[in-house]
């Protein structure tokens, strides 16, 4: 089975480097992005499995990125994190078709279990 | 997200249910409403005050969202075994939030080692209880529950003394270093009541220790960079205890607590409370 590629965008370093470790140590192969205008060069260039991305970021927001990358490649999962969370990017997240939204502070456990059940939907299990 | 609300039947609760209601709203957190009541035997739990109160929590929880709006809303369920009582498992559908979890807990024993218990095996990055408002840091029937919660808790706590609207976030930096988590936690204050933030970098006798200030420009630039209003000051800590009393109106207080907070040395344990009574609003304390 191969492995699952997943991209992580986020604005804050901090947030990529404690992701990518825990998702590698998960099984899966991980790319990190603090720029949001490389991450949107990349999807045009790779099809993700599943992309994490926040929202609230200079240049292209994670809700352009959630656009063009389920425009690219409607298989392709997205799990939103935010730190600046509303009802109304909640709903327009879901109704753009995500996976998961989560507001931060989260634990890496939460990530870990959300990420394993997209897994699943995307293994078709 | 995950937000553990702890209440009794007492008004306050309700206060600070609006505000986990509130933060819901925002966040879509996974929430466990908990009451924590005597060990009786199970009949004479289910009438207990607690488990009317959270009865009455979990429907005007519910009840605040349009069906189509609502996280919570329960899908179809699904089949689980479920103790009954000692050796014997029963087979019962269990419903489930269609988008997140939502759950609803009475625990029995101790109040707060209950919701301590509760938020470690939870997993809780915030732990929202009511606090009786004059001049108190207490439970109607448990005098010391929101002070021990606030001492104990591995995550925030904020404690909720009334309903009101929050304009600003008075946050008091009094040391080098805090947590990523924290900063994510006030981010999202921020939002839901649409504030400003007021960051009072805290000193003593005139010095100020250089990593809080570099800290302090470091967390003005963070927010500058995303367009939220920050206002910078600096205040001796001998004048602090009077600056909550006296200033802080419409605003909520937000304290970083810490092994090398400033507050912790200069003040003796218990300063929390001392402080949340002294405030006339809402506090969060951070980790």
């Amino acid at each position: 089975m191969s492995k699952l590629r997943i991209m992580v965008l986020d604005d804050e370093p901090i947030v990529c480097k404690r992701l990518k470790p825990a998702l590698e140590k998960q099984g899966y192969e991980v790319d990190t992005f603090t720029q949001s205008s490389d991450a949107m060069k990349q999807i045009e260039q790779v099809d993700y499995d599943l992309i994490i991305t926040d929202l609230k970021m200079k240049g292209v927001d994670g809700m352009q990125l959630l656009t063009a990358a389920k425009q690219r490649s409607p298989k392709t999962e997205v799990i939103v994190i935010t730190g600046f969370a509303t009802m109304e990017t909640a709903k327009e997240s879901f109704h753009k078709g995500v996976f998961d939204f989560i507001a931060k502070p989260f634990k890496l456990s939460e990530i870990q279990e959300v990420v394993t059940r997209a897994e699943a939907k995307i293994r078709g299990e | 997200m995950r937000i553990l609300f702890a209440g009794d039947e007492h008004p306050y609760s309700e206060y600070a249910l609006k505000e986990t209601i509130k933060l819901a709203m925002n966040t879509w957190a996974d929430v466990t409403l908990l009451g924590v009541s005597q060990a009786l035997p199970g009949s004479a739990l289910v009438n207990m005050p607690a488990s009317k109160a959270l009865r009455h929590y979990r429907e005007t929880f519910l009840n605040s969202w349009s069906y189509e709006d609502s996280p919570y809303e329960m899908g179809g369920g699904k089949y689980e075994w479920i103790p009954v009582k000692n050796g014997v498992l029963e087979e019962m559908k269990i419903l489930t939030g269609r988008k997140k979890d939502f759950k609803v807990r009475l625990r029995t024993g101790n109040p707060s080692r209950e919701i301590l218990t509760e938020s470690q095996d939870d997993g809780s990055d915030l732990i929202v209880i009511g606090s009786a408002k004059e001049g108190k840091c207490e439970w109607v029937n448990a005098l010391l529950v929101p002070q021990q919660v606030v001492d104990d808790a591995d995550c925030s706590v904020l404690i909720v003394k009334e309903q009101q609207p929050v304009t600003k976030i008075v946050a008091c930096l009094d040391q080098g270093y805090i947590s990523q988590e924290s900063l994510e936690m006030i981010n999202q204050m921020i939002t839901i009541h649409g504030a400003c933030l007021d960051l009072i970098g805290l000193s003593q006798d005139g010095d100020m220790e250089k990593s809080v200030y570099t800290r302090l420009i470091e967390i003005g630039d963070y927010y500058s960079d995303r367009q939220i209003e920050i206002n910078t000051r600096l205040m001796d800590i001998s004048d602090f205890e009077q600056v909550i009393a006296q200033e802080i109106k419409q605003d909520l207080l937000a304290l970083w607590l810490g092994k090398k907070s400033l507050l912790n040395r200069f003040f003796s344990r218990g300063w929390v409370g001392r402080f949340v009574s002294k405030c006339p609003t809402s506090v969060l304390v951070m980790r």
